[in-house]
């Protein structure tokens, strides 16, 4: 089963996107049901509205990817989404930690939604229109996430002792792992070819940091990159001063999402093919 | 959220409620449509009170402009004595003027046709 807008991908590209879209829908899906756990906890009734209501949003932002998907596979988007075993599963390791405290959660959607906001950039200009439609409308939406999250990430950072330690804390144990959201994807050559994807990821990457260095620095909180000389008359790329995350960053996953999958998929599970 | 008047203090005593400030949200259903009172939030300050207003009086859609307020920007008159006063005021009423408006005017169209009715 093809979809017409993809009759132009040759086999292994549409194979390339099927895995790029499958990797952003798990990654919105995992965020979505971790940030939902702050339903009726949050540190306010506002911010507990608030927060529920943007966990909600990427749920529907994976919805609407899996559904893209769908048009690629001819799977449902349900099965898609609930119908894989824990190892199937393609979110970046940044979304495999539990929800943390409150400034682990703050730290994980900031280095989430900024690593996105460059991915999607990268497609909103695809030659693939179905996800380039859908991105412009994501992109609408994260700004008001993110200007949410960097309103936190001030806050905490400035909040006095406690809020600043355990945000710091939290920055210093993610970075590595947030990483992994742009991390180069599989067949990335025949994307960028195909102009399915308009960037690569090593570029998102680096537009990326320097993004967030003014800012982690005007914050004090650890930014653990260091300028690397590329040589004469060009510029000097950020690099990690910790190893570089390996290639396993979206297939092997942990006790934490374990758990979660336990979770997420229960309702799917006790009755398959059930329709709502 | 809280309710009471405007003066009720958003927060007394000690925890995290003593950062909050009361905002009042007005929102607009339509384009060109009155600003509508649409109820309060808590919020340490304006920029997270606009992310809160959005969230609890826009997310479905149901607004297409916020106006969010700090409850101390509002100036309070409720006086009985500048509202209500007590004196005769139907005299600044517009149906003082409405009241007999009809009668006058047929009275007046008739004195006007009399004459020009008898000459014809």
């Amino acid at each position: 089963m093809s979809a017409p807008d993809a009759a132009g991908l040759d086999d292994a590209t549409r194979a390339a996107l099927a895995e790029l879209l499958l990797s952003m829908a798990d990654d919105e899906l995992v965020l979505g049901y971790w940030d939902s756990e702050w339903t009726g906890i949050a540190p306010l009734l506002e911010e507990d509205v608030a927060f529920s209501s943007l966990a909600q949003d990427e749920i529907g932002h994976a919805q609407a990817l899996y559904e893209l998907l769908a048009g690629l596979t001819g799977e449902p988007a349900d099965t898609i989404a609930y119908g894989r075993e824990v190892g199937g599963y393609r979110q970046a390791a940044l979304l495999d930690h539990a929800r943390g405290d409150w400034a682990f959660s703050i730290a994980r959607r900031f280095l989430y939604d900024t690593a996105d906001a460059v991915r999607l950039d990268a497609l909103a200009g695809s030659s693939y229109a179905p996800l380039a439609g859908l991105v412009t409308k994501m992109r609408r939406e994260e700004r008001y996430h993110l200007a949410h999250m960097h309103a936190w990430m001030v806050r905490l950072a400035r909040g006095g002792d406690e809020p600043r330690r355990r945000l710091a804390a939290a920055c210093e144990l993610l970075w590595p792992d947030a990483l992994t959201v742009l991390a180069p994807p599989t067949g990335e050559r025949r994307l960028l070819d195909a102009g399915v994807l308009t960037g690569s990821f090593a570029a998102c990457r680096q537009r990326w940091l320097e993004e967030l260095a003014p800012l982690f620095e005007d914050l004090g909180l650890p930014f653990p990159f260091r300028r690397v000389d590329a040589g004469p008359g060009q510029p000097s790329p950020l690099e990690p001063t910790f190893p570089e995350p390996g290639p396993e960053g979206r297939t092997e996953h942990n006790d934490d999402f374990r758990w979660l999958w336990g979770e997420l998929t229960s309702v799917y599970r006790s009755e398959p093919g059930a329709t709502w | 959220m809280s309710a009471g008047g405007p003066g009720t203090q958003a927060a007394a005593g000690g925890g995290p409620q003593e950062h909050l400030e009361v905002f009042e949200v007005f929102r607009q259903e339509k384009e060109g449509g009155p600003m509508v009172h649409g109820g309060n939030l808590l919020a340490p300050d304006g920029e997270l009170a606009a992310h809160y207003a959005r969230e609890l009086y826009g997310r479905r859609q149901e607004s297409v402009r916020l106006w969010v307020v700090p409850r101390s920007a509002i100036r309070d008159v409720d006086d009985p004595d500048l509202l209500q006063p007590p004196m005769d005021r139907s005299f600044k009423k517009p149906v003082g003027y409405s009241a007999g408006i009809k009668q006058k005017l047929a009275q007046a169209r008739e004195r006007a046709a009399g004459p020009e009715a008898d000459g014809a």
